[in-house]
Parts: structure tokens; C-alpha cells; sequence
């Protein structure tokens, strides 16, 4: 034997033709395999053999190039024969052969979902929304009125003397804040099929529903608080961005658990777009006190709102609908608001500074 | 055991059991790092990864003591990714661009998926290997698209909608019928559709001189799709009518009549994802593997699948429970037991003597392309 040989290890072989097992012997000789038994006397190039993995389960089998195999049952003997041969494992199966590799795997793993949920995602939205033209907003947001009138919105009943009336005091409040922090906005009036509600399209349309202006008590001051935070949603083009978030955690989640259940792979998305939808709410509030400070109205308007909200809620008074809004933390997790406590909060505080 | 023959002078039959040999946590270190490297990379890493994933199974299972082979190149599986995902991004953009450039698209994918079909059993079957020898997969293209012909008929009823509705102008009131005539057409060849394709993969598996003959009869899918709309019936009836026996029951402890509405509306999706995903998918993957397995014989090849429902349930069940709590950690575990069952409860019989197959000396490696679609496209080719 020559210095450079391995150890030998006994190993059955098939020739890739015939499917029965020939008895041999294997030994890493230099730059080349031997093979040796009764039939077959050949040194393969080792670059044109495929090892195996060292797994703890199985046989071990190393396919060759132009067909064939040699595998052994013994995989404590053919990891030393490898050893001893000088053969080297790649990366990947040394770290997930080692616990501690596996670990911080689990960890690195755990750090990535959380870091792409926190700041890469909103970032890579963030970059995707400076790059898209306001014109995709517009036709974004044409395209969800459309939808909305035709599901849920009716024509408006109230009054156009009324409609005016808010439209001048939403005007005449942003035209106090400073000159371009306010976005191309558009007011538009619906009677609503599903409760009193304000909402901001894409682009700049504001729709305001009757339920809401009857809700508050036609308090115009109340109405101009709502639509600053909704116009709020507006200037930090939200609905681009959700769009953006959710289409590339979708992808993600798809990645990860699509080969499990598709149904489970929604999970992540809808808790990813909860939170991001509630980080939305908390701009979109933040800017509404400034818009309502520069205007000499008081944020503490707002909580009329969510006390006008609350009223209504205990008044139909359903024993079930009690425990449903009961705020745990589950329920939380799913909302797409923060907590109305919070919200009242937040208000009363900006009030007060 | 159960032999196609009567005659007692017979050739014996040579009885292969399956057996698998992964275990949960070491699937669990090979998937994680494989997580772990893809999304580093990007999902570059994806092909190396499915490679990696389906040589650990493949190894692992022992048909008569010998493992499978998957030999499947990574970069050849790369450029098939790299070709199908640019296809796929076409296919989405033109969707966006518009309606008529997306039904365009639809058409042409429908139009060769049968191929990409075939192309993806090709490839699967010559990358695996057994005792040396490469299977392969003999199907040929017409009879790829022969397979698919019943999607004709649900295809041809939403054309005729289609031109119906821009032409002639069809009143709102039958447009809801037209999608019910559309959805009863495709449920209808369903069984049939599926049936044709299961003909045309199991009559077309060989390992040298050996190859499947499929017998099993359309009138048995259409027999297995009527249990399974019986048990999935029965699932989703049983819980709702103990939720209605026990509102009527508290009835009389005087609680809102909103109670009831509200405990039916927030249980009844959770409940119609539970029974579908749980109860009913499992019935039906141990019944239509037993079905296309056990119907998969000829005189010198044969199978038999004894994969019992109940044992399929519990294993679903308890999966299903430890990936939820685990948040996803699980899945590698649940994936080996439930490769594990389905696999061992299948036995193959030969008669010709496993020692003395002879194959080619140099197999096609197949399209890899074929593969990548597979994966994108959700064609299950199922093995």
C-alpha cells in the first residue's frame, strides 16, 4: 500500500446495469477511489463521486458519475473509513450535524423573521412607495370607490348645505398647516351599508358617511379631527404600502411554511398586517393632532368620537358582543386598530402638551 | 397475500416491504439549515435545498432492504426554476397589463401543462435510482394531453358563458346560475379528470424490464368522491347540530338570542377549515392511496397499500396540534411520521427476482425545467 492510501472498507456495489449486489472493497487511494472485488478492479476520480451525507439514519450510498453505486449498512464504519481517507465534509451537513450549529440556527432564523417584520419590510415598502409614481394612488384608489359604491355605499342623503358646510371647515383647518405637508385631498359624502365609518382611498379621496356625521352629532369639529387622521393615511400613502407589505410576506410565509398548509401560511400575514395596520393608525393619529394643533383645535375632540363610539356599542347591548370586544391580548394580536384606551389616551395627552 | 393468479404452479411471488428509516430530528437539522440557507440567499439556495431534502427521504426509504437513489443535479434544477419563475412572472405580469393578455396567458398554460407534467414525472423517475438502476417514466406526450381532455368540459361551459355574457348579454339573474352550471361541470369530471391522470402516471412507471399497469376503474373515483362528500357532510353536521342541541338546552336559563347567532358565526369557518383540513383530507389521501396502489397490477408487478384512515386521523390530528403550539417548529417531525405511515403500509410483489433485473447503461436524466414547474405551478405529481 502506498502512503497515500486510506483505510478499506468492505461495501456492496452495483454496477448500474445489473441490479445485484457485488461484494467489494473501497479505499481512497490519492485523488481516486478504488474499487476492488471479484468482478471489477477500477479507480474513479473522487470529484466524480457523490458521498453521502453523514446522517445518523440510513445507509450510506455514494453514487458515481457515469452510474453505478458502492453503499454500506455500517454507517460507523464508512464515517471512519471516510475519516481516515481524508475526505471532507461539506459545511452544511457539519452544522446540521452539530446541535450548537442547529440551535443557532433556530435563533438566527427567529432574529430574521422578526427583524424582516420590524424594519426590513417596512423599509423595503417604505423604498417600493418612493419609486411608484402618486398617479398608481389615483388609479388605485378610483378603482377601491368603484368597488365600494357598488357593495357597500349608497349615494349620500344629507343635505348639500350641510356637505358644504364641512367640506369649507375641512379647508379652512388645512389651510392653516404649513404649505405642502398637506397631500392633493378630495371629500366625497356616502350613506354607508356598514355602520358610521371614514375612510381614506389611495390618492386622496376621503369619503365621509352620513352614519359618522349623525353618529358625532353633526359636530363639525369632531368630523375635521376624523378626516385630518384619515388624510393622515393619506400623506404617508398607507394603502400602497399595506399593499406592498402584504404581497412580500405573503411570499415569505409561502416560502416557509407553503410545503406544510397554505391555510397556516396565512397566519403570518394576517398578524403581520394587523401590526402594521395598527403602526398605520399611529401615524395616521400622530398627524391628525398636528394638522389639528396648526389649525387651533383642540386633539381632544377626538375622544368625543371614541365615546360616541362606545355609547353606541353598550346601547345595543348584546350579553355576547360584551365578551367578543373584551380586548385580551389575542384579540389585540388580530386588530387592525390599537386599543381604544390607548388611542383615547394619546389624544387627551397631545391635548394637554 | 393475494395473488393475481390461480393456478398453484404459479411462479412465487418476491414480497418487498417499504420501510423507512428517517427520524423527526434529524429531518429537522437538514431543514432548518436548508430554511436557514435559502432565505440567506434569497432562495437561490431552493434547488439545493429540494435536492438535499429529497435525497434524505429518498435514502431513507428501503424497498426490500435497498434504499432509493435521488439523483437529481441542483444547478440543472436552478436553470429549471430560473426558466419557470420567468415564465410565472409573464404569466402574473400580463394578468396586470390586461384582462385579455391574462386570459391569454391562462390558455397557454393550460395548454402545456400537460407537457410540463409529463417533463416533471420524467425527470423525477430518471433521478431515482434503486439497487443501481434508473427508473424511468415512459408516458408519452399525446397521451399527456389525452389525460387532460376532460378539463375540456368546464373549460368549453365557461367559454360559452364567457361569449354569452359579451355578446348576447345575459341578465343578472343568470349569471348566477351560468357559475353553478360551470361549478357542477367541473365537480362533475373531476373524479374523471383526476382518474385519467393517475392512468397515465401509474401505467407508465418502469425499472428495467419491469413497468405498472393501472386498473383501477373510473366508476371507483367517482364511488371515492361520493364517500368523501358523505363523510365531509358528516363532520361538518355532527358539531353543528350538538351546537344546536346545546343552545336549545340553554334556552331556558334565559340567555340573549344573540348568543347562539354569535357562537355559530365566529365557530363556523374554524369549523369548516377543521373538518376539511383535518378530517376529510386525511379520509381521502389513505383511501385514494389504497385505490391507485392496490390497482396498480399485472402479472409480474404489483402493490398492495393497507394505509388505515384511522391511524392517518390520529397522526393528522396530532400533527396538526404540535406544528400549531410549536408555531411551525414541528412540521419536519410531522412530515417524517406521516412519510413514514403512508409509506410503510405499502408492500410491492415481483415476480421476477430483484437480483436479476437488467437495466440501461445510460438512463435520460430528464428536463429539469419539468420539476421547477411542478413545484411552482402546484402540480402534485405525487409518487
Amino acid at each position: 500500500m502506498k502512503g497515500t492510501s486510506g483505510p478499506v472498507l468492505p461495501a456492496s456495489y452495483f454496477d448500474g446495469i445489473n441490479a445485484r449486489a457485488q461484494p467489494v472493497s473501497l479505499q481512497v487511494q490519492g485523488p481516486a477511489l478504488r474499487v476492488t472485488g471479484e468482478l471489477i478492479d477500477v479507480a474513479l476520480d473522487l470529484r466524480d463521486v457523490t458521498w453521502p451525507e453523514r446522517t445518523r439514519h440510513g445507509i450510506r450510498v455514494a453514487h458515481f458519475k457515469g452510474g453505478g453505486s458502492v453503499q454500506s449498512a455500517d454507517a460507523a464504519a464508512w464515517d471512519a473509513w471516510s475519516r481516515g481517507g481524508g475526505l471532507h465534509e461539506p459545511l452544511v451537513v457539519r452544522m446540521q450535524q452539530n446541535w450548537r450549529w442547529v440551535l443557532a440556527s433556530v435563533v438566527l432564523l427567529l432574529a430574521m423573521a422578526v427583524g424582516v417584520q420590524r424594519w426590513g419590510l417596512p423599509l423595503v415598502a417604505q423604498a417600493v412607495v418612493t419609486a411608484t409614481p402618486l398617479s398608481f394612488d389615483v388609479s388605485l384608489g378610483r378603482a377601491s370607490l368603484a368597488v365600494l359604491d357598488d357593495r357597500l355605499m349608497r349615494p349620500s342623503k344629507l343635505p348639500v348645505a350641510e356637505q358644504a358646510r364641512l367640506l369649507a371647515a375641512l379647508a379652512q383647518a388645512l389651510a392653516a398647516a404649513p404649505a405642502g405637508s398637506v397631500p392633493a385631498w378630495e371629500l366625497v359624502f356616502r350613506d354607508s351599508r356598514a355602520g358610521p365609518n371614514a375612510l381614506a382611498l389611495p390618492g386622496g379621496t376621503l369619503i365621509m358617511t352620513d352614519q359618522l356625521v349623525e353618529l358625532v352629532g353633526h359636530d363639525t369639529q369632531v368630523l375635521v379631527a376624523v378626516l385630518a387622521h384619515e388624510l393622515g393615511h393619506v400623506r404617508y400613502r398607507h394603502g400602497v404600502r399595506m399593499l406592498v407589505q402584504v404581497t412580500v410576506l405573503g411570499g415569505l410565509s409561502a416560502l416557509v411554511l407553503g410545503d406544510f398548509s397554505t391555510v397556516l401560511s396565512a397566519a403570518p400575514v394576517l398578524l403581520g398586517q394587523a401590526s402594521y395596520s395598527r403602526q398605520a393608525e399611529r401615524e395616521a393619529d400622530a398627524e391628525a393632532v398636528r394638522l389639528l394643533k396648526a389649525a387651533r383645535i383642540s386633539p381632544a375632540v377626538m375622544v368625543t368620537l371614541f365615546d360616541k363610539l362606545e355609547e353606541t356599542r353598550s346601547q345595543a347591548g348584546k350579553p355576547g358582543s360584551g365578551a367578543v370586544r373584551e380586548e385580551s391580548w389575542l384579540g389585540i394580536a388580530f386588530a387592525s386598530h390599537p386599543a381604544d384606551a390607548d388611542r383615547v389616551r394619546y389624544f387627551k395627552e397631545a391635548a394637554a402638551r | 397475500m393475494n395473488l393475481p393468479q390461480t393456478d398453484t404452479c404459479a411462479p412465487r411471488a418476491h414480497q418487498l416491504a417499504i420501510e423507512f428509516t428517517g427520524s423527526g430530528s434529524e429531518y429537522f437539522r437538514i431543514w432548518i439549515v436548508n430554511l436557514l440557507l435559502t432565505l440567506v440567499t434569497l432562495g437561490i439556495y431552493l434547488p439545493w435545498a429540494k435536492a438535499r431534502r429529497l435525497r434524505y427521504f429518498y435514502g431513507n426509504t428501503l424497498v426490500g432492504g435497498e434504499p432509493l437513489g435521488f439523483h437529481g443535479n441542483p444547478r440543472k434544477m436552478f436553470k429549471g426554476y430560473v426558466l419557470i419563475g420567468v415564465l410565472f412572472a409573464l404569466y402574473s405580469a400580463a394578468g396586470n397589463f390586461s384582462v385579455f393578455a391574462g386570459a391569454v396567458a391562462l390558455v397557454l398554460v393550460a395548454a402545456i401543462a400537460p407537457a410540463l407534467l409529463r417533463a416533471s414525472m420524467q425527470f423525477r423517475l430518471a433521478n431515482t435510482s434503486w439497487r443501481g438502476l434508473r427508473f424511468s417514466f415512459n408516458g408519452s406526450q399525446t397521451a399527456a394531453y389525452r389525460a387532460a381532455l376532460p378539463l375540456l368540459v368546464p373549460g368549453a361551459a365557461i367559454f360559452v358563458g364567457l361569449v354569452a355574457a359579451m355578446y348576447v348579454g345575459v341578465p343578472p339573474a343568470w349569471q348566477s346560475l351560468m357559475s353553478l352550471v360551470i361549478l357542477l361541470a367541473s365537480l362533475g369530471v373531476l373524479p374523471w379528470l383526476f382518474w385519467k391522470l393517475k392512468q397515465y402516471q401509474h401505467n407508465n412507471y418502469a425499472l428495467a424490464s419491469l413497468q405498472t399497469t393501472f386498473t383501477a376503474s373510473a366508476g371507483s373515483f367517482y364511488r371515492l368522491l361520493a364517500q368523501i362528500i358523505g363523510v365531509a357532510v358528516m363532520v361538518f353536521a355532527l358539531p353543528l347540530v350538538l351546537l344546536a342541541a346545546w343552545a336549545f338546552s340553554q334556552r331556558g336559563a334565559a340567555v340573549g338570542p344573540g348568543l347562539f347567532t354569535t357562537a355559530v358565526m365566529s365557530l363556523l369557518p374554524l369549523l369548516a377549515m377543521f373538518s376539511v383540513f383535518v378530517m376529510v383530507k386525511p379520509y381521502l389521501t389513505s383511501r385514494l392511496q389504497n385505490l391507485v396502489w392496490t390497482r396498480t397490477r399485472n402479472n409480474a408487478l404489483y402493490f398492495l397499500s393497507d394505509l388505515r384512515f384511522k391511524a392517518l386521523l390520529w397522526l393528522t390530528l396530532k400533527n396538526w396540534l404540535l406544528i400549531v403550539l410549536t408555531l411551525g417548529l414541528y412540521w419536519p417531525f410531522a412530515a417524517v411520521a406521516q412519510a413514514r405511515l403512508r409509506l410503510q403500509a405499502v408492500t410491492v410483489y415481483t415476480l421476477e427476482s430483484p437480483d436479476l433485473l437488467v437495466g440501461q447503461a445510460r438512463a435520460m436524466e430528464g428536463d429539469a425545467a419539468g420539476d421547477a414547474a411542478g413545484d411552482l405551478f402546484g402540480l402534485d405529481i405525487g409518487l
